[in-house]
């Protein structure tokens, strides 16, 4: 096509340079126009594809590589804070266990001395109870052992009174048995 | 009026000698056409040599050169599928190549995709590639692309001259495509500017139609832009779609 171009240089370029029609159609300007076009495309298609090309793509590749790792990077320190967090909860979970258990354990213990120290306080009281019951029953014994002997002493001197004569002891002992 | 088409012409800023090929004059000076395709290449060089950072967070130059290349290597993956990666340098380079001359074209004043010479050199230079990967990809079975299976026996011949035809026009079609916008564009443009001198000289009425026309202008101005980007992604579109015709010729 080019060429039949080319051709026609010789038909057109006969009537005048500059006078009507488009100037688009003065094929005289035509040769220089492809030539330099062709070199011009040559060299800049040789530098964009060797030089400039790779570079963008590999800024545009490197991107992509640099945001897919560092959203595997934030996935994975995501997965491990879970990890954590969970075995967390399970810690603080355990410490709270133990810690009801120390509590129930305390409590348990407190109740058990305070019920050993109330039976020993019992124990003495009951002791001290007996101890008080016992001597006053030796009292009372004593007592009623002495309302005999009044008795025997009041029965004799009322006898003598009466009769006028001592009643002997054994008298006396027999008559109030 | 200044004349609309005189932007279009081609003056010699650097004269070199003419050198004949197959008896071909070929003038080799540069001209400001080739001025304008050099400034593109300088600055899709010098732009790329800034963008393509190895920053992890891009800054904005590296976040627009970024950004274009991804949109071509969508383009390559999506149409040529997982062989797209091996065209993707030359698409790319057809896209940016495109893409600069065309936005030069709204900055300075000339534009060097308005010249037919030029986006119909790219053309063939699709076409040239298509039919070399084609060719290298698939021997003697390139032919297959001109007779789509399941098509009946009897239909067949007229089916492969369509199809013969239809390729051939491709190049035609890349190239018009892309001239026909630029200088439209810029036409129009150059048109509208006038008339806002024009009418400005014609005292209060003409005020309120120079207003008008000037209104015009940004506007057009700001679909020019669009236009410009719109038409570098046809390109490298269109590119994608013919390389893939002859990179899957079993599935055509």
């Amino acid at each position: 096509m080019a060429t039949e171009n080319h051709g026609t240089v010789a038909t057109t370029e006969a009537p005048g340079h500059e006078g009507g029609g488009l100037p688009q159609l003065q094929f005289q300007h035509w040769g220089g126009q492809v030539v330099w076009l062709l070199l011009i495309f040559a060299v800049l298609y040789t530098v964009l594809s060797k030089g400039l090309l790779p570079r963008v793509s590999g800024a545009i590749d490197e991107r992509g590589a640099k945001i897919a790792g560092d959203i595997a990077d934030a996935r994975r320190l995501k997965d491990e804070a879970e990890v954590q967090a969970r075995a967390a909860a399970a810690e603080v979970a355990e410490a709270r266990a133990k810690a009801q258990k120390t509590a129930a354990d305390a409590k348990a213990k407190a109740a058990a001395e305070a019920s050993e120290r109330q039976a020993k306080e019992e124990a003495v009281l009951a002791e001290k109870l007996a101890a008080a019951e016992a001597s006053i029953q030796a009292a009372r014994d004593e007592a009623m052992s002495h309302v005999r002997t009044v008795a025997e002493e009041t029965a004799g001197a009322i006898v003598e009174k009466l009769t006028g004569k001592a009643a002997s002891a054994v008298e006396l002992k027999t008559a109030l048995a | 009026m200044a004349d609309p088409m005189h932007q279009f012409q081609i003056s010699k800023i650097v004269e070199l000698p003419t050198v004949n090929v197959l008896g071909l004059p070929i003038d080799l000076s540069i001209t400001n056409s080739v001025a304008a395709m050099l400034l593109a290449a300088t600055l899709v060089v010098v732009f790329y040599a800034a963008a393509a950072r190895k920053a992890v967070v891009p800054g904005r130059l590296q976040t627009v050169g970024e950004m274009l290349y991804g949109l071509v290597d969508g383009l390559a993956e999506s149409i040529i599928g997982h062989e797209g990666k091996k065209f993707l340098p030359f698409v790319f380079t057809l896209f940016a190549f495109v893409l600069f001359m065309n936005l030069q074209g709204m900055f300075l004043v000339f534009t060097a995709t308005s010249q037919l010479a030029v986006s119909l050199t790219l053309g063939l230079l699709v076409i040239l590639t298509v039919v070399a990967v084609g060719f290298a990809k698939n021997g003697i079975k390139f032919f297959k692309l001109f007779a789509p299976s399941g098509v009946p026996g009897w239909i067949l011949p007229l089916v492969v001259l369509i199809e013969i035809v239809s390729f051939l026009v491709r190049p035609l079609t890349l190239a018009l495509r892309l001239f026909g916008n630029m200088v439209g564009g810029h036409v129009v443009l150059k048109i509208f500017a006038g008339f806002v001198v024009a009418l400005g000289g014609l005292g209060i009425l003409g005020w309120a139609g120079a207003a008008l026309a000037l209104s015009s202008v940004v506007a057009l101005t700001a679909l020019e832009f669009m236009v410009a980007f719109l038409q570098a992604f046809v390109f490298a579109v269109l590119t994608c779609v013919y390389l893939n015709d002859v990179v899957h010729l079993d599935s055509h």
